[in-house]
């Protein structure tokens, strides 16, 4: 059987892909050294446009619209210039909606472009390049310690890790952000509040790593500028203590923090990297068996969150409280307290 | 290539959004002495399509090993499946059903919002889609083209439906559309193109293939829509799936090596459990009821039902993990808060769905997680069958205006159902939402194999048949659903239980309860019905008489809660009731 995992480990080799959004251009080569600041790959962001009907503006027939039009195809505007005007008494204007090129006229109407955006990818980690696609975007080796979250607001940077809590049970509070914070990836053990936040944005903090947020907040986060992840997914409880010991160990150093995600369809998980200088250290096995004595964590029930280790693996069936009846295994939670918990709802910690 | 007689043991993959499941199928009675196929061995692991795998096959072959533990046969070698069976190893078929791929992306444009686009909907739930948005003018004089332009360049999708206009009706507005929709081809890559599928206004056929032929593909079916009072969804159904199979099933990354073991081609899921349903309408023969299906998986539900020669399928793209946070957006929490026989806050059930939609292959562990899941699934269920209902013509079987059709039996199928940790909490769910009237039998597909059988009769319809009649599907109960209004306790019903072995039980259903009467599975009873003149059993108001009931796990039911099924407004009371009806049903 299958146990899925997340990986939380101190010292490991990962490859991260960082790909474009739609094809561009990559600007490094394979087999090349990067920093996390360089720009890897760039792209095009499809321009805003929009149709200006002319000849219901003027009010006059389509075929008509060529004798008022004030500019020819290709031409840039900017915008309010006229692009054709009727005159005479009661004579009409038509004006251009929005800056850009004149791209394509027809049938009484202009095609009007705005300039095209270009979209900069970063490394994110330092690394190697291992893989790298002419349009499509690169893969970068880098050691360290890797962390797989659970929730993640779409958002990247990387700064220096700052645990500004003592567990994983207490929540960074407005008095952990102080002017030591501007700058740094904050990381706290329970969720947050709408204040925390204000203090954070104003304080310019350059990420948060927390256990959990509620659903209420999660427009609110997806609205700001900096990475907000969160190791047990969408939940008020704490951090599992795993993920919490490893970061505290971690404290000071330089982090990478992707809080983008597609779990569905593409399955795309953030993560946080803290890149070490050393070279060949093993990537996790994820087809490691688990057996008693295997570092997992609980995903459902009373102990959602809570992280352990197995310490029997019994050949019946468990009871659960709802009366299901299935294979499962013994979690010593440690401080002599044991969960039983079936498979399904277990994850390996690798 | 094994020809259809030689057939002894065939392999089913199914591969869903979340699990990969096999099941293997045999001749129990062995070479030409018999033909008495039965499911012998099932295993399950996680589907392996999306990353870190990237390959479908990956997930059959993890289910292969493990099936190989379990049964001790080899059926994995020199990297393939080992077929024809030879001896102790290998079997002679494999089939491959799919669900897990991402639907087809999908733009509805079109005219008038309760005519053509309502059709266009319809066509698309039949098979794997998500509508990404509908084009249409609202009520606005001026055609909003800029803004539909966008729309379709930033989407991108995979097909854009156009329909509007009856045969020989609009033309400018329908022409409108198809502007815009090609200037916004245009402006993508042209790998990037979306197919432009033409049902609206046959008179416009030439003048959109001349606009659009040079930019994209289009293809030209018949209307949806091609009189005011008719609805023609077929082509542009068989078109929307012809366009998954090729684009999202047969591309997705490992279908090439499962076609490579398989004699068949890859079958959608849905597809595979309509034929189930279609084949236990035949064998029921009877034309003053259909049969109902229901499968609620952890990505989509589907609504297969079938009415004398006319089979219907429904796909809604919404399932027990992926989608109720997308429904609560445009429904509320209320109306799951309000299954709950315990209190809840807002924010605990909001948090149980994100978590369940990060991990789709949990399990519910306490009591209040499991309430939480069957609220989910009564909803969705509701909400596939009102998407499903307008396209069904039940005929004779439509007797109760605005109830659901006399449908006997009913199969339940898909993780969400058969994975409830009793059979009363599956049959309560399912009573909750579907609301049957009359007289049903529950059979519930406690191996998850119905969507297996399915794609077995495309090999062997005898191997499919023997399976089904040798308990792959096993009966809940019979269930009596009076239809009427009483005060609550009023007697609805006096009914006379005769058992085969001569006993008799008399009894009454009181308005408001659910009662259960001890009848086994597998055993018989000639039922005496005598509803009160206010209600009806499927037979007239106030009409009785001698109906064959079969037994079943939870039993012999009279759901006597009136229909439609009101729950108490006030919390106190609607949890009071709600732990009643549980507790009668052995939850």
């Amino acid at each position: 059987m299958f146990i899925p995992y997340s990986i939380v480990n101190p010292l490991t080799t990962v490859r991260i892909p960082r790909r474009l959004p739609r094809p561009g251009e990559v600007l490094v080569r394979l087999g090349e050294a990067v920093e996390a600041s360089r720009i890897v790959a760039q792209t095009v962001e499809p321009a805003d446009f929009c149709i200006v009907d002319v000849a219901r503006e003027l009010n006059v027939p389509v075929k008509k619209v060529k004798a008022y039009l004030k500019i020819e195809r290709g031409a840039a505007v900017n915008e309010g210039d006229v692009l054709a005007s009727r005159g005479g008494l009661g004579g009409q204007v038509c004006r251009a909606p929005i800056t850009g090129t004149i791209m394509g006229s027809g049938r009484g109407r202009l095609l009007l472009e705005a300039e095209p955006q270009t979209i900069h990818v970063a490394a994110l980690v330092p690394g190697l390049v291992v893989e790298a696609s002419p349009t499509e975007g690169v893969v970068i080796e880098s050691t360290g310690a890797f962390m797989q979250m659970g929730w993640g607001n779409g958002k990247e940077a990387f700064g220096k890790l700052r645990v500004v809590v003592r567990s994983p049970r207490h929540p960074i509070r407005t008095k952990h952000i102080d002017a030591a914070a501007q700058g740094a990836i904050l990381v706290g053990g329970l969720h947050f509040d709408e204040e925390t936040l204000g203090q954070a944005i104003a304080m310019q903090v350059r990420g948060m790593i927390v256990g959990g947020i509620p659903p209420s907040m999660i427009p609110r986060l997806e609205a700001v500028e900096f990475p907000v992840v969160t190791t047990e997914g969408i939940s008020t409880a704490p951090m599992s203590q795993a993920f919490f010991d490893l970061l505290r160990s971690l404290d000071g150093r330089e982090v990478s923090v992707c809080g983008r995600m597609r779990y569905r369809w593409g399955a795309e998980r953030p993560y946080v990297l803290v890149p070490m200088p050393t070279r060949g250290a093993a990537p996790v096995n994820p087809e490691t068996p688990l057996a008693v004595g295997s570092r997992v964590r609980i995903l459902r029930g009373p102990y959602t969150g809570s992280s352990g280790v197995v310490s029997d693996i019994p050949k019946g069936l468990i009871q659960l409280e709802t009366s299901a009846r299935l294979p499962g295994v013994q979690v010593d939670l440690g401080g002599k307290e044991f969960a039983m918990v079936p498979f399904a709802n277990l994850e390996r910690l690798l | 290539m094994t020809d259809e007689r030689s057939i002894e043991s065939i392999l089913v993959a199914d591969c869903g959004t979340v699990f990969t499941k096999l099941l293997l199928l045999e001749n129990v009675e062995g070479g030409a002495a018999g033909q008495s196929y039965r499911f012998v061995a099932q295993a399950e692991t996680l589907t392996t399509l999306n990353p870190p795998w990237n390959d479908l096959s990956v997930g059959v072959v993890n289910a292969l090993e493990e099936l190989e533990q379990i049964t001790g046969r080899r059926l994995y070698g020199a990297g393939r499946l080992i077929t024809p069976q030879r001896g102790l190893e290998g079997v002679d078929a494999f089939a491959v059903i799919l669900s897990a791929p991402e639907p087809l992306s999908l733009v509805i444009a079109g005219l008038v919002r309760e005519m053509s686009l309502e059709s266009a909907r319809r066509a698309a739930s039949g098979t794997y889609t998500t509508i990404k948005t509908i084009l249409s003018r609202e009520g606005s004089l001026n055609s909003p083209q800029t803004t539909w332009s966008r729309t379709v360049r930033d989407i991108a999708p995979d097909v854009v439906l156009l329909v509007g206009g009856v045969d020989g009706g609009a033309r400018r507005p329908v022409m409108e559309l198809a502007d815009a929709i090609a200037l916004a081809a245009s402006m993508l890559e042209q790998d990037q193109r979306p197919v432009v599928l033409y049902a609206g206004n046959a008179e416009l056929r030439p003048q959109i293939t001349k606009l659009m032929g040079d930019i994209t593909h289009v293809e030209v079916v018949d209307n949806v829509h091609p009189t005011v009072d008719t609805e023609h969804l077929g082509p542009a159904q068989t078109a929307l799936e012809q366009y998954y199979i090729e684009g999202r099933m047969n591309a997705a990354p490992g279908a090439e090596t499962l076609l490579a073991w398989s004699r068949l081609p890859l079958l959608p899921t849905a597809t595979a459990f309509a034929r189930v349903v279609e084949y236990l309408c035949h064998r029921e023969g009877n034309t003053d009821r259909g049969v109902l299906g229901i499968d609620v998986g952890a990505a989509t539900t589907t609504v297969a039902a079938s009415f004398e020669d006319r089979s219907y399928v429904t796909i809604y793209d919404k399932g027990i993990a992926y989608g109720p946070l997308e429904w609560v957006q445009d429904h509320g929490t209320a109306p799951l808060l309000q299954w709950l026989p315990e209190e809840m806050e807002e924010e605990e059930l909001l948090v149980l769905l994100h978590n369940r939609e990060l991990r789709p292959w949990t399990i519910p562990q306490d009591p209040r997680e499991l309430w939480v899941e069957q609220a989910v699934v009564r909803e969705m269920l509701r909400s596939a069958l009102d998407m499903a209902r307008p396209t069904w013509d039940p005929g004779k079987a439509n007797v109760l205006p605005g109830m659901l059709p006399g449908v006997d039996p009913i199969l339940i199928s898909g993780g969400g159902l058969v994975h409830m940790p009793r059979p009363g909490q599956a049959l309560l769910v399912t009573l909750d939402s579907l609301q049957p009237t009359g007289i049903s039998t529950i059979l519930l597909d406690v191996n998850r194999a119905a969507p297996a059988l399915g794609a077995v009769a495309g090999l062997k319809p005898l191997a499919a048949a023997s399976a089904m009649e040798s308990g792959t599907l096993i009966s809940l109960g019979t269930v009596i659903s009076p239809v009427g209004k009483a005060r609550p306790g009023e007697v609805v019903m006096k009914m006379r239980i005769v058992y085969e072995d001569g006993g008799t039980l008399n009894v009454e259903a009181r308005y408001g309860d659910i009662e259960i009467w001890p009848l086994l599975p597998g055993q018989k009873a000639t039922l005496e019905l005598r509803p009160s003149r206010r209600f009806d059993v499927g037979l007239g108001f106030g009409r009785g008489g001698k109906v064959q009931a079969i037994g079943g796990l939870v039993g012999l039911v009279v759901d006597a809660r009136g229909r439609p099924l009101v729950l108490p407004e006030d919390p106190e009371r609607r949890r009071r009731v709600l732990h009643g009806w549980i507790w009668d049903v052995g939850g």
